[in-house]
């Protein structure tokens, strides 16, 4: 189980700890999204910093759409296959409401230790 | 709300998991396929672009693992490895499971009978709609009685004594009618009357505990009818056609069923009332100590009822609407929401005694003005919470107790076990189990085995239940109504979980705080006491045997305390010979017989049972002795100013002071002929002399009972027990019944026999009955049986205390004797090594015994002052027997200090037996 030690100042990050529902909640915020999709779109967003193997992907979505916090619709693709797209909760969306806001103090919280310091 | 989700997405994957297989499959599927359709877009072939996707995917297989891990809720899939596990420790273990789960379901079962009862009498709400927010109304005022005037002339003499005050729930119907006019503090107000025991139809025998109600009363308490319509304002008319309610139990009695009841007429009284409706089973009335079989209107008119004891209640007249001086009516407030009944209280007392000091018309009853009081209605009225609320209460303190002393037993037993399975806790840490996860494992272990131990109690329960409410009736018929429900469920389940973590959680502390070196090591020889890096579970198991010795402690001196009180009771000198005596209730009342008639069958009855083969003499009177009921008459000695007010009259028939073998002190009893004749003579007992006469010979003397006439003094007797056998003895006058003005339709006919008086309880029923069969025989019984129904809580206490105190013993030594052998067997090759360098065995057998005593001592010195604690609350239940008694305390420390020994002499004499050279070996 040993990592790689990754992080240099520039390239990729790991995702921090914990965010990674933020994340994936956000970016399905405004349309519902399949899962290549969602691990696409961050990395777009974040330029290329964060990246997210279907590995840490597809668990995580499986335990939100457990906790009720997604919902999955099956649509046809153009290839006429089903493909899986995820979608935000009323639950979801609270949880959604909740995460930012704590990370808004979070980062704002680090932001005053850093220019304070 | 999370946690749930979780349990639900658990079970779901388990019963789901090919859906959720499928579609992880077809996400894969397609995230592969959009990767390679990207990658191809990027100009790589398809080949490529797909083996480029599976990689970037990181193994297929891997991806689908993780889920699964993801969703299949590891605590959840943790608690079932447990469970397995801890059922295979049970199976290993059958006499230990079975001891602890035995000690539970005592303990739990014990626990849940009594919640049950708790439950039925103090917790349960009325059936009705919203029940928090009755409230019924009711007054106490000073007894009426030597100098105390009394203006409310209340129907039917309903006056409950509480305290040094009297209490009474009627009402003159224009207060009833103030009441409801605060429409600011209530919705709505109804009004109830106990209807009199009456005939149905031809001679079917009387019915009882009937209700007259106000119009809207099922309506305001928002109950429906089972079948057919509730009563209605319609019904309280008096021009109204009668109108009658059955209860579903009585309707399917009669009628065969609710629906076929209704439309249905029948007698009651003489009156024909059609039953418009019958009400659900789950309803009873307001009063949780009766069953209401029928409901009338208020307004239903008289009826015709055999007016039996003096008095009875009868139904409303038109006069009693206006009357303010005629207390009759029940009233029963539905509040507002948010108003208390203190508000209510407020509110209605100065207007209440406005109205009282604007009508009283008796001399100086100003002076005694009741007291309106709102009393919570949401359980009914609160007779039963009052009579057996604090027996119950000191019951449920003494199962608590049992529990705690089971408890602490067993966390004593898993203790001395956790120490054998410190090799096994250390194996599963060193390989990586965790600390929080051995703990968790041991806590479902003794969870598992509450939950055994609870589920058993709860069965156990289901019988205790029923033996407990039928100790605490007695020979009452008191409609308990227990039953299994959510809230005794919850009960249960609340309790063994607690107890599974209580007894568990220490031990699991302790077992896993090994030091995983010194344990696999296997250096047994080595307690852990003297192993400065690890704290002993030695210190703490000492201190759990010595609380659950100061328990059983506490439980002992109560249970002495309750076995002396019962013992002062029975041994009370009664003042007549209560051995070979039978009783039997006779209710002439539907024989028509009166008068003379009826004195002449009374006399016949009584000789042709003085004449049975086996007895020895045979009479009748008013009421029993020692737990008959009061009938008391002012007394005055005439032409002096000596009265009394409180003066027992006993009306007694030929050979009463024969039967009943109590002794005459001075003149003579009343003679069998001046009992046929009616003569005019009384026998007195010594504490009336002593009240009237003090000082100078009564015989000749002339007293007058008040209401009844005067009277000759012919004798003196010693003092016979009347009413109750607690308390002072007060005085007695006995006179004959055939002197009595009054018709007496109930008395009791007492047998004096040579063998078992209960041999002769069939003779004598089939006897009167075949003199007339219009007469009803009730309550056959034993004057012992009859007077131990007086002091039932007593012999209940006391039988249950003991048995209690001895199971709590019992429980508390087998935590003593279990954690005795612990340490003799974990110091084996100490004692081993003492004996090889010359220790004797006594020496080692005291050494040992030693271990126990100090046990037992240290739990009599916490325990003694909890126990003198504990008796304080107890005080008002004993009689004659102080909560300190030196004896009582004395006896239960020598039964613990016994017992202790007992329970150390086993591991103790088994130490003292070891061969040095096996116990060196077995290192």
């Amino acid at each position: 189980m040993a990592r790689k030690p990754k992080g240099s100042a520039s390239g990729k990050l790991d995702i921090p700890q914990g965010t990674l529902d933020l994340l994936i909640l956000t970016i399905i915020r405004r349309a519902p999204l399949h899962g290549y999709g969602i691990a696409q779109r961050l990395k777009s967003l974040t330029q290329g910093t964060f990246e997210i193997n279907p590995g840490s992907l597809f668990p995580a979505l499986y335990a939100l759409e457990r906790d009720g916090k997604l919902r999955c619709e099956e649509r046809l693709t153009e290839n006429n296959r089903k493909a899986r797209y995820y979608a935000l909760t009323a639950r979801g969306r609270r949880q959604l409401e909740r995460e930012e806001q704590r990370w808004e103090r979070v980062t704002g919280a680090i932001a005053s230790v850093l220019e304070g310091a | 709300m999370t946690i749930w989700y979780r349990i639900r997405g658990f079970v779901r994957w388990l019963f789901r998991r090919n859906e959720v297989e499928q579609a992880l499959e077809r996400d894969i599927a397609d995230y592969i396929e959009r990767a390679a359709a990207e990658k191809m877009r990027a100009g790589m072939s398809e080949f490529e672009a797909r083996r480029a996707a599976r990689i970037e995917l990181g193994g297929v297989e891997q991806t689908k693992v993780r889920v699964r891990e993801r969703l299949s809720y590891a605590p959840l899939e943790a608690l079932a490895r447990d469970a397995r596990y801890a059922f295979r420790t049970m199976g290993r273990q059958k006499a230990f499971t079975a001891l602890v789960v035995l000690c539970l379901a005592l303990g739990i079962g014990a626990n849940t009978s009594v919640y049950s009862l708790m439950e039925s009498i103090l917790l349960r709400p009325l059936p009705v709609d919203a029940p928090d927010e009755l409230v019924y109304l009711q007054w106490t005022a000073r007894p009426p009685g030597e100098g105390v005037p009394f203006g409310m002339n209340v129907r039917g003499g309903m006056l409950t004594p509480v305290d040094s005050r009297v209490r009474s729930r009627s009402w003159p119907y224009p207060v009833f009618e103030l009441f409801r006019e605060q429409r600011d503090l209530l919705t709505d107000l109804f009004g109830t009357m106990p209807a009199p025991d009456v005939e149905v139809g031809g001679a079917e025998g009387p019915l009882v505990d009937g209700l007259y109600v106000t119009g809207n009363f099922f309506s305001t308490l928002g109950v429906d009818a089972r079948a057919g319509r509730v009563l209605t304002v319609d019904d309280d008319r008096f021009e109204a056609p009668p109108a009658v309610m059955l209860s579903s139990s009585f309707a399917a009695e009669r009628f065969g069923s609710a629906e076929s009841a209704v439309g249905q007429s029948i007698r009651l009284g003489g009156v024909a009332f059609t039953v418009v409706g019958v009400t659900p089973p789950s309803f009873y009335g307001l009063d949780p100590a009766r069953s209401q079989t029928f409901y009338l209107p208020m307004r239903a008119g008289q009826l015709n009822v055999v007016n039996a004891g003096g008095y009875a209640t009868v139904g409303s007249t038109p006069e009693m609407y206006g009357s303010p001086s005629d207390y009759w009516i029940s009233a029963w407030a539905r509040l507002r929401p948010g108003v208390t009944s203190e508000r209510v209280e407020a509110t209605l007392r100065p207007q209440f005694e406005r109205f009282f000091a604007d009508n009283v018309t008796a001399p100086g009853a100003e002076r005694n003005v009741p007291r309106l009081e709102a009393a919570n209605g949401a359980g009914g009225l609160d007779g039963l919470r009052m009579q057996y609320g604090d027996t119950l209460i000191v019951l449920f303190a003494m199962v608590v107790l049992i529990l705690a002393v089971a408890c602490a037993s067993i966390a004593s037993l898993l203790l001395g076990r956790a120490a054998v399975r410190r090799r096994e806790m250390a194996v599963r840490i060193s390989v990586g189990a965790g600390r929080r996860g051995v703990i968790g494992q041991l806590l479902t272990e003794s969870v598992l085995l509450a939950l055994l131990g609870g589920a058993a109690g709860v069965l156990l329960s289901l019988f205790g239940v029923r033996v407990l409410a039928a100790l605490l009736a007695g020979v009452d018929s008191v409609p308990f109504r227990v039953e299994p429900n959510w809230s005794v469920a919850a009960f249960a389940l609340g309790v063994t979980l607690l107890t599974g973590v209580l007894f568990g959680l220490a031990p699991a502390l302790h077992a896993t705080k090994v030091d995983v070196f010194d344990a696999l090591k296997g250096s047994r020889s080595m307690p852990d006491a003297e192993t400065p890096r690890s704290r002993s579970p030695v210190g703490f198991g000492s201190a759990l045997v010595a609380a659950q010795i100061a328990l059983a402690l506490v439980l002992l001196v109560g249970a002495g305390l309750f076995s002396a009180t019962l013992a002062n009771l029975r041994t009370t000198e009664l003042g007549f010979n209560p051995d070979r005596l039978l009783l039997a209730d006779v209710d002439t009342s539907r024989t028509g017989l009166d008068g003379d008639s009826l004195k002449a069958f009374y006399g016949s009855v009584r000789e042709r049972l003085a004449a049975l083969p086996g007895v020895e003499n045979a009479s009748l009177s008013w009421s029993v002795l020692a737990g008959g009921g009061t009938y008391l008459r002012q007394v005055t000695v005439p032409g002096t100013s000596v009265r009394d007010a409180g003066i027992n009259v006993q009306v007694v028939g030929a050979s009463f002071f024969e039967t009943m073998q109590i002794e005459i002190l001075s003149g003579r009893p009343i003679r069998d002929h001046e009992v046929e004749s009616a003569q005019a003579v009384a026998v007195v007992d010594r504490s009336f002399v002593e009240t009237f006469f003090p000082g100078t010979d009564p015989i000749g003397r002339t007293i007058e009972v008040q209401g009844e006439g005067e009277l000759r003094i012919v004798g003196v007797s010693t003092n016979a027990r009347h009413d109750v056998i607690k308390g002072d003895v007060r005085p007695v006058v006995y006179y004959t019944y055939t002197w009595d003005p009054h018709p007496l339709f109930n008395m009791v006919v007492e047998l004096r026999t040579r063998g078992e008086p209960l041999d002769h309880a069939e003779t004598l029923r089939t006897m009167v009955r075949g003199m007339n069969p219009q007469v009803a025989v009730n309550r056959v019984r034993t004057q012992a049986a009859n007077t131990d129904s007086t002091i039932n809580r007593e012999i209940l206490f006391a039988r249950l205390s003991n048995a209690f105190a001895l199971l709590t013993l019992v429980i508390a030594c087998v935590g003593l004797y279990g954690t005795v052998s612990f340490r003799m067997a974990r110091r084996t090759a100490e004692i081993g090594i003492r004996m090889a360098l010359g220790a004797t065995r006594s020496r080692m057998l005291r050494f040992a015994l030693w271990q126990a005593l100090s046990l037992g001592l240290a739990g009599l010195v916490v325990g003694l002052p909890a126990a003198l604690i504990a008796s304080r609350f107890i005080e008002s239940f004993l009689w004659d027997v102080a909560p300190y008694d030196p004896v009582v305390l004395t006896g239960a420390a020598l039964a613990v200090l016994v017992s202790v020994t007992l329970a150390g002499y086993v591991p103790a004499s088994r130490a003292s037996n070891i061969e040095p050279m096996s116990a060196l070996r077995s290192e």
